[in-house]
């Protein structure tokens, strides 16, 4: 299988590295490899934050050069990723967050993912609404193995927003594809 | 605990004679410290190979060497860590710490605040002669206002710590203070505060004749601990940071008692059972 | 159930100290280790191991060595500032020859520097960090995978050869989390230390043995030892006597020396006929083979070596990796402290170049590639 970058990024305490966490919980259930790090400011609130992926790295290196995936739920994590960004690659951003998406030969697609997770009743579980459009874009894992990650890594009274977190969020993507060609796959 | 039928208290039964002439200098109290410490470890029938003597840097660091038992000289105010490490890993030690005025209250202080705090079952005796001895006679923070000390040359000027008040403040199970002279009753004191389940803290009143006694005309040996004697009373109520006391009244005795959770026990508790749940 | 796991660097070296036997953990609160401490909170107390998080990283150091005398294999945690206050203890743990496992994830300084973010500046402090001459095993990681194996490998080292072993970790490899079979590590067996068994009487707790370790004597086992930070003769007392002084040090440094096949570990991908050499440790090391092959690709001759065992630094096995190349490029995450000893070694015929990067970012494996072509270039 061939080498996959992902990258979630915004501010601290939107749950980037819980995104990741799980999304790299279901590909464990699938029996691929990862790599995951990340990035984050001294204080737990605010600042940059950044969780990343390799997903079946084939030169051995677990940290992202070209990012093929890359959620940007705050402005401020724009700059950060500017220059690492694979040309052809998915780039979604936040709709109300972000005003100034990172420049580029990638595909841009601007998504309602904090206001998705307001509807679903937490402005928190935005990072699992852009885990679903992750996987709605990518395909890189069955449905089926990431919501079993999510009962897998989630406390049991949060799982259902969870769920309908994620379900939400990979429903953005179907619902918008016809509009916008970007929500497609990376080749 | 106490065992009648044992033999007489025999010191030569506890030292390792092999090493002496030992380094302390003539009149010095720790040696009596040192005594009582193994009169009250005969009477409570310790096991010497089950004893460790764990000290730190300084004239009272070195006193462990002598005794016969399972002795560790460490660094410099911080053999309550290594006591900590040792007692935890190994509770069937009976663990005691010899530290001085300098290296307990002054390097050390951190350690002995938090030593108290936790309660584990060490007993830690701290050797008060007012000076860094082996550095050569300069100021620590108990050396009496207005002395001359070799870094205090016009006599010092700095409020004195009360390490009893310290220790008990800090929580320590067990706190008492005894001069060397009262050698009876410093044996006794040291009994009870090994025999306490928790953290003992023992001040003993030494004396420096030949540094810190010999710069402050406090005459020979004999004088210092005659001096102490009037100073330091059980039937007191001061206590050694009072200033309002002069000449000073100070209490010796057991000074404080509680029955606190030991440490170790309460690990055992919270924790061990807990988990093996 | 599958043998992978989706581990992260800090918790797999928590796992592998339990493992290894560790049953005593000291440790102070520190970025980017406290997950180490956090796991081991968890996880002693289910093999009647102790956790305590001690009032300062001084005492967390103490209560290690006191724990070790008493005959726990013991571990802590730390990053560069609270290094810089176990120096003492470490010192004391060298001298008294006190097994002990010290982890250091290294984070950006000088001083309290950059908490959260990657260096590789302790590289000099792990070697001459504590006063005087004396030996220490330093071993670095560049896996998650590894960060189990080296810790357990640090306990066998520590308590075979009574020394005290530090596994030096940057913060990239501490927080990566990468999917690692435990299959392999099921088997391990941990080394016990050698314990004392001889006659008590006129025992010497620091006989000169032939494999330069002598075994130590247990609390309790009867042989009432001294032990002391002060220099001591064979009899565990101090001395200051000029020719014990020099016999006791030097078996004291002659101890590694004697068991260098044991201390000794190196990886050496494509070295055999390298023009171009990259000495790196850690995640440099990870972006140093991506850059190999992106070299190799391009027609150069690169191989890469990687010191595990970084001190004792393993000079001969490094000597015989550099013996035809013409450039040796030594990526790090500090100004040039590895440099330094690569230098040592130098050879004609042979450029000792640095690549630096002390910003608070791991070095990409493109930069190395730039790298070696702009020195390749204007040589």
């Amino acid at each position: 299988m061939s080498e996959i970058q992902i990258r979630f990024s915004g501010s601290g305490g939107q749950g980037l590295q819980l995104a990741a966490k799980i999304l790299a919980s279901a590909l464990a259930l699938e029996g691929r490899s990862i790599s995951m790090s990340q990035s984050y400011e001294p204080t737990s609130r605010g600042g940059l934050s950044r969780s990343d992926l390799v997903v079946d790295s084939s030169a051995g290196y677990p940290l992202v050069t070209e990012i093929d995936y890359l959620i940007i739920l705050d402005q401020l994590a724009v700059e950060n990723s500017t220059g690492m960004i694979k040309s052809g690659a998915a780039v979604i951003v936040d709709n109300e967050r972000v005003d100034a998406p990172p420049p580029g030969e990638h595909k841009t697609s601007t998504l309602p993912l904090v206001q998705t997770a307001r509807e679903v009743g937490n402005i928190r579980a935005a990072n699992v609404v852009s885990l679903g459009a992750i996987v709605g874009i990518s395909n890189i894992c069955a449905q089926k193995s990431l919501l079993q990650a999510i009962h897998d890594t989630v406390p049991s009274r949060f799982v259902d927003l969870n769920l309908e977190a994620f379900k939400r969020g990979y429903a953005l993507v179907s619902a918008n594809r016809e509009e916008d060609p970007h929500l497609t796959a990376v080749s | 605990m106490l065992n009648k039928t044992k033999a007489a208290f025999e010191i030569r039964d506890y030292i390792r004679e092999d090493l002496f002439p030992h380094f302390m200098c003539p009149g010095c109290g720790h040696g009596i410290a040192m005594r009582a410490l193994l009169w009250a470890i005969h009477d409570l029938n310790i096991d010497k190979d089950k004893l460790a003597i764990v000290s730190g840097i300084g004239c009272s660091g070195r006193v462990g060497a002598y005794i016969d038992a399972n002795t560790f000289h460490t660094t410099h105010g911080r053999p309550l860590t290594f006591a900590t490490g040792l007692k935890l890993a190994r509770p069937d030690l009976q663990v005691i710490v010899i530290t001085g005025d300098g290296d307990c209250l002054a390097i050390g202080g951190n350690h002995l605040i938090h030593a108290c705090r936790r309660n584990l079952d060490i007993t830690c005796l701290m050797l008060n002669n007012e000076t860094y001895g082996m550095t050569g006679g300069q100021v620590s923070p108990t050396t009496t206002r207005d002395r001359y000390t070799t870094t205090t040359p016009e006599g010092n000027y700095e409020p004195v710590f009360d390490a009893c008040e310290l220790a008990q403040g800090a929580g320590a199970g067990f706190v008492g203070r005894e001069i060397t002279l009262q050698t009876p009753s410093l044996k006794s004191l040291i009994q009870q505060g090994i025999a306490h389940p928790g953290f003992s803290f023992l001040e003993v009143i030494s004396d420096c004749t030949e540094v810190y006694g010999r710069k402050n005309d406090l005459g020979e040996s004999p004088q210092m601990v005659l001096s102490q004697k009037s100073e330091f009373r059980s039937d007191s109520y001061g206590m050694i940071a009072d200033e309002v006391f002069q000449p000073r009244n100070v209490k010796t005795g057991v000074l404080h008692k509680s029955d606190r959770p030991e440490y170790a026990e309460a690990y055992q508790q919270r924790i061990t059972d807990r988990v093996k749940k | 159930m599958s043998s992978v796991l989706n581990l992260q660097g800090n918790h797999a070296c928590a796992l592998a100290a339990i493992a290894a036997g560790c049953r005593f953990y000291a440790g102070y609160p520190i970025t980017p280790s406290s997950e180490v401490a956090e796991r081991m909170s968890l996880e002693l107390p289910a093999v009647d191991g102790i956790f305590i998080q001690m009032e300062d990283e001084i005492a967390s150091m103490g209560a290690v060595i006191g724990a070790s005398l008493g005959g726990a294999k013991t571990m802590t945690a730390t990053s560069g500032p609270g290094f810089s206050l176990k120096q003492e203890h470490l010192g004391y743990a060298a001298a008294t020859e006190v097994p002990c496992v010290i982890i250091n994830v290294m984070r950006g300084g000088p001083s309290t520097g950059m908490p959260t973010r990657p260096a590789q500046g302790d590289v000099m402090q792990a070697r001459w960090g504590t006063h005087g001459d004396h030996p220490i095993i330093v071993l670095t990681p560049w896996s998650v995978e590894e960060v189990y194996e080296q810790t357990m490998r640090a306990f066998d080292l520590s308590e075979a050869l009574r020394i005290p072993v530090v596994v030096l970790i940057d913060e990239v490899i501490g927080h990566l989390v990468e999917s690692v079979d435990m299959a392999r590590f099921k088997a391990v067996k941990p080394v016990e230390r050698k314990w004392a068994d001889s006659k008590k009487q006129g025992f010497q707790p620091y006989a000169i043995t032939e494999d330069f370790v002598p075994p130590m004597p247990r609390p309790g086992d009867g042989y009432r030892t001294h032990t002391t930070g002060l220099t001591h003769a064979e009899s565990g007392f101090p001395t200051q006597d000029p020719e014990t002084g020099q016999r006791v040090i030097s078996r004291l440094l002659d101890k590694l020396e004697h068991h260098n096949k044991l201390v000794e570990s190196v990886e050496q991908t494509d070295c055999e006929d390298a023009e171009v050499v990259i000495v790196a440790f850690g995640i440099t090391a990870r972006a140093a083979q991506s850059a190999i092959a992106l070299l190799q690709k391009a027609g150069i001759k690169a191989g890469l070596f990687r010191p595990i065992t970084l001190w004792p630094f393993p000079d001969q096995s490094y000597a015989s990796a550099t013996r035809n190349a013409r450039l040796v490029l030594v990526p790090e995450m500090n100004a040039g402290q590895l440099i330094v000893e690569i230098e040592r070694y130098q050879k004609d015929g042979t450029s000792v170049v640095g690549l630096n990067r002390y910003d608070g970012e791991a070095i990409a494996p493109q930069q190395i590639v730039n790298k070696v072509k702009e020195v390749l270039q204007n040589a």
